[in-house]
């Protein structure tokens, strides 16, 4: 066991596209909650971001021959949860479907409860982080997506840029205006 | 610079990616603006505010829903690769290996030597058994008559109709009537 966890992503998944499934399970051990927090935060509903996690991770299982080592894996499975948000939330914009910025943040509590009663420090934190989880959404997708990817996931600039598919400059520019907008949101939530 | 070149930089201030010189400038605009100071922590404590927020993590289900999933595909495959072949071959090989008979069948005649068309076959009768049949006497040889002296010998001649004394013709006794009791 030891052994597999000194392979990089990308040793893994070559191991996999030769047929070993013990390095899929590991490569979804690895990303299934980085993908899971970063595809809630986009899309703010934790049934539909579990979803998305589940078919980008069936999607590296059926498509694993599509990946090419010419990026990081990494990149390729952002790129891959990304579009599957994206489509998402057009898709919830056609339908209409309205109050889910509320749901949300009350089905992810009500699926991982507290076993500590909440201080007030902790009960704060949450406040904070439902304003900061507000204030996200109200950013323009293509805002969102970076700042997530940059600030909550900790990604370099350059793997942001491929993922996105935009130029090193827009990306460095779309996080610095969706940081001013986010500053801005949550001062008027003060 | 103004107030919209020093928000283009405030994330490289931040993370510190500016120049030396670019540096200056901006240190130099915020001695100036401390509204400008005061939009810098705001923005550092957004970032580090972010940067806390706690992570989330899958449901307890769904590596068990992630299997699922995964079997069913595998199912739904090897199902889809079962039916889409017959003895083994799919529809386009099975295609692919009747178009290359046809067109080796094709070829084969085109290039076949003319000689090899004609038919062979195994005699039925040995040279002996052909030398030894019966000698049939030879055809008597009638003399080749031309048109003229068929016409010439013919009876009647169809031209030579006489319309004042037509022929009559007895056919009675060559037409025997439905019902008629005569011998």
């Amino acid at each position: 066991m030891a052994d597999e966890f000194s392979y990089t992503d990308e040793e893994l998944i070559a191991r996999f596209q030769d047929g070993d499934e013990q390095a899929y399970v590991e490569l979804v051990n690895r990303y299934r909650n980085r993908l899971m927090t970063f595809v809630y935060r986009f899309v703010n509903d934790i049934e539909k971001a579990e979803d998305i996690v589940q078919d980008t991770l069936m999607k590296l299982y059926t498509h694993r021959h599509y990946y090419r080592n010419i990026a990081k894996f990494s990149t390729w499975i952002y790129t891959i949860a990304g579009n599957f948000a994206k489509t998402e939330l057009r898709r919830k914009k056609r339908h209409k479907v309205t109050n889910l910025s509320q749901m949300g943040f009350d089905d992810r509590e009500y699926q991982l409860p507290s076993v500590e009663p909440e201080t007030g420090e902790t009960a704060q934190g949450h406040f904070a982080e439902k304003k900061i989880q507000m204030a996200i959404q109200e950013l323009p997708l293509h805002f969102r997506t970076v700042v997530i990817l940059r600030d909550i996931q900790e990604l370099s600039y350059e793997e942001i840029s491929k993922i996105v598919d935009v130029p090193l400059g827009t990306v460095k520019s779309r996080i610095n205006r969706a940081r001013l907008q986010l500053q801005q949101s949550l001062k008027e939530f003060r | 610079m103004d107030r919209y070149q020093f928000e283009d930089l405030i994330s490289d201030y931040i993370e510190n990616n500016l120049s030396m010189n670019q540096r200056k400038q901006v240190e130099a605009y915020l001695e100036e603006n401390p509204e400008a100071k005061q939009q810098i922590e705001s923005v550092k404590q957004v970032m580090a505010s972010m940067k806390s927020m706690p992570g989330i993590s899958t449901s307890a289900e769904f590596m068990n829903n992630l299997n699922r999933h995964i079997t069913a595909e595998k199912e739904a495959k090897s199902v889809v690769k079962s039916t889409r072949s017959f003895a083994g071959y799919t529809p386009l090989m099975a295609s692919l290996s009747a178009v290359v008979v046809i067109a080796v069948v094709m070829l084969g005649l085109e290039f076949m030597p003319e000689s090899s068309n004609q038919a062979t076959f195994t005699p039925a009768m040995t040279e002996q058994q052909i030398n030894d049949l019966p000698v049939l006497p030879p055809k008597p040889v009638l003399p080749l008559k031309t048109n003229d002296s068929m016409l010439a010998e013919s009876e009647e001649d169809s031209t030579n109709y006489d319309e004042d004394t037509p022929v009559k013709r007895n056919f009675d006794d060559k037409i025997q009537l439905v019902g008629d009791k005569r011998p």
